[in-house]
């Protein structure tokens, strides 16, 4: 570029040189006739001065006012270049020489302004990007990023350790190498191109080595600034484990339940044999004694063991089948009243205070009334039982009290049980539901509460059991007013 | 004169039956049908040997049993345990605290926790356990190894 501007200037000197040097030589041969050898001389000297100093004239005019300006403008323009080559080579250090004063110098400083604010958004941009890859690289869970075209493009360190892959083996596959069933893969893409997204696909993915992972894959689109898909995003939780450990504890939990009932029916069974065995005994000691009075009473016992099955049968049958209730508007004092009738002697010839505390005008329930009835007794029965078993001491009499209230905002009748008896711990409290939970080694089947508990649950109701131990038990049935219809 | 036995049981027909394999067995048999009223008998009666049943009302066999155990009057008087759970008594004896147990099983939970109370109590342990269904002749057979006839 200098070069070419150099000769273009040389050539344009010497042209010029030559016209003042035609110019001359005409002038001369016009005049030459006329004048006299001294005067002709003299006039030649005139004009090669003249035209040297033309020349010279025209030399240092072309090169102060022409040649040099554009020189340093192509020289500036080339440098500006340069630099913009150095900016585009990701040279953001490069700056050019800001000293001279004039328009360059400006041009210079803008130039340095510029590539210094390249460099700060190329060093943002960095700094970004380390970050969002570091995210991506540290995170545990399985990133994977797809070009429209099903291929891989990016493998995270939670896909290395995964799946089992290096990212260098993997970019560029098709994603559906990884799945353990690739229509599972066609599932999560129709889903994802009616929903935009994907979240918790619960799918496989297949490991290098052939192992199946479970995983929860959640998919979205990748869009550029105009909004065209340029790829998806998937992100996946290993849940092998944690499925695993799920079938597990349904495993357990069933083994668990299984092994409540077996030791339930065993703990009863054991008792209700126990009169059996105990009767059968009295029956062989009365045939070998021929004493009629000993048979008779050891079959009594062993009548009332066989009967002690049979009910545990019938209840164990009452809690598995499927109850269907019969709902209708009752008036439950009278079925309190019922309750107060049976319990009263029986109260009376065991010693407990047993009173009935029902407000006149009680609110009528939507419930099934034999239900209610029944779980009523149990509770009653058992207030019963905590009296007998306590030890009462200063003067302190067994008493229970059977009552019935609405609570305050009028929506459920609550049905209390109240007794002084021995209580429960905290322990007995949380289980007394659960099925052959009992406390009591003889009577009862374990299945009382858990029947009533069932009973109570299909009137949307609910139970609430305040006890402390040695001091007594309030146990409340609160009952929807209007039935299950409104919860 | 028949040595006397004890049962305190507050199921009647347990006490009934062993009464009868007690008396077939040449002992005095006496009955009470819960933990009071077997101490009040204990010390009415004086018997030679008590049966208790380990769940009974008002007083638990087993708060019996220490009762007695502290006592310098009854702290030799031999002792028979009538549980649902003697076939594990070891088994629950070696268990810790925090060994896992599930919440249905109360009772054994429960003896555990008991027989972890009288080593700490430097109580010794009753003198033989029998687990239910009982065979009221097997009882008496060690009742008569235990203290004679």
């Amino acid at each position: 570029m200098i070069k070419r501007n150099q000769i273009f200037w040389k050539l344009s000197a010497a042209f010029i040189c030559t016209i003042l040097l035609v110019l001359a030589a005409e002038i001369l041969l016009g005049k030459i006739n006329s004048l006299s050898s001294g005067r002709y001389l003299q006039i030649s000297l005139i004009i090669t001065i003249a035209v040297l100093l033309g020349s010279a004239s025209a030399w240092f005019f072309v090169k102060y006012f022409i040649q040099h300006p554009t020189s340093k403008l192509s020289n500036e323009m080339n440098k500006l270049a340069d630099g913009m080559n150095k900016l585009a080579d990701k040279e953001f250090d490069f700056r050019l020489d800001e000293n001279e004063k004039d328009d360059f110098g400006m041009l210079a400083s803008s130039f340095n302004d510029m590539a210094e604010m390249l460099s700060l958004s190329q060093s943002e941009l960095e700094k970004t990007r380390d970050y969002l890859q570091g995210i991506l690289e540290s995170s545990g869970d399985i990133i994977i990023t797809v070009f429209p075209s099903g291929k891989i493009r990016t493998f995270n360190k939670g896909a290395e350790n995964a799946l089992g892959y290096r990212r260098v083996d993997i970019i560029g596959e098709p994603i559906e190498i990884l799945f353990a069933d690739p229509h599972e893969r066609d599932a999560a893409i129709e889903k994802l191109t009616q929903t935009d997204n994907v979240v918790n696909f619960e799918t496989r993915f297949l490991t290098k080595s052939g192992e199946i992972r479970d995983v929860l894959l959640s998919i979205s689109q990748i869009r550029n600034s105009t909004g065209a898909i340029i790829g998806t995003i998937g992100i996946s939780k290993d849940i092998t484990r944690v499925s695993r450990l799920q079938v597990q504890l349904v495993q357990s939990q069933r083994l668990a339940a299984i092994g409540e009932v077996f030791t339930g029916v065993q703990h009863s069974l054991k008792n209700m044999l126990n009169a059996c065995k105990g009767g059968a005994y009295m029956v062989r000691i009365g045939l070998k004694k021929d004493d009629r009075s000993m048979f008779e009473e050891g079959w009594e016992i062993v009548s009332e063991g066989i009967s002690s099955m049979t009910n545990m049968s019938t209840d164990m049958l009452k809690y598995v089948r499927e109850w269907k209730p019969n709902f209708e508007r009752v008036e439950l004092d009278n079925t309190l009243a019922e309750i107060d009738r049976v319990i009263k002697q029986t109260a009376k010839d065991k010693g407990v205070n047993f009173q009935l505390n029902v407000p006149p005008e009680l609110p009528s329930v939507i419930c099934d009334a034999r239900m209610i009835h029944t779980a009523v007794m149990d509770i009653v029965s058992n207030a019963m039982d905590a009296c007998l078993w306590k030890e009462y001491t200063d003067g302190e009499l067994p008493e229970l009290i059977l009552g019935a209230y609405p609570d305050d905002d009028g929506q459920n009748l609550v049905i209390e049980v109240k007794d002084n008896g021995c209580g429960m711990t905290e322990e007995v409290k949380k289980n007394i539901f659960a099925p052959f939970f009992s406390t009591k080694s003889k009577s009862g089947t374990g299945l009382g509460l858990a029947i009533t508990s069932r009973m109570i649950g299909i009137h949307n109701g609910k139970f609430d059991v305040d006890s402390e131990p040695d001091k007594g038990t309030i146990f409340r049935i609160v009952l929807p007013i209007d039935g299950t219809d409104k919860h | 004169m028949a040595k006397k036995v004890l049962v305190v049981d507050d199921d009647v027909n347990t006490v009934r039956f062993l009464s009868v394999a007690l008396e077939e067995g040449g002992y005095e048999p006496l009955g009470a049908y819960d933990g009071k009223e077997g101490m009040e008998k204990i010390k009415s009666e004086n018997p030679d040997l008590v049966i208790l049943d380990v769940m009974m009302p008002k007083k638990s066999g087993f708060v019996l049993f220490k009762q007695l155990r502290k006592d310098e009057n009854y702290k030799d008087l031999p002792v028979v345990m009538l549980t649902g759970v003697a076939d594990s008594l070891d088994e629950l004896d070696a268990q810790s605290d925090d060994t896992f147990e599930r919440p249905y099983d109360a009772l054994r939970e429960k003896f555990r926790k008991i027989i972890k109370e009288m080593k700490e109590d430097a109580l010794v342990k009753p003198d033989l356990f029998i687990d239910k269904p009982i065979d009221p002749e097997e009882v008496v057979e060690k009742i008569k190894q235990l203290i004679g006839t």
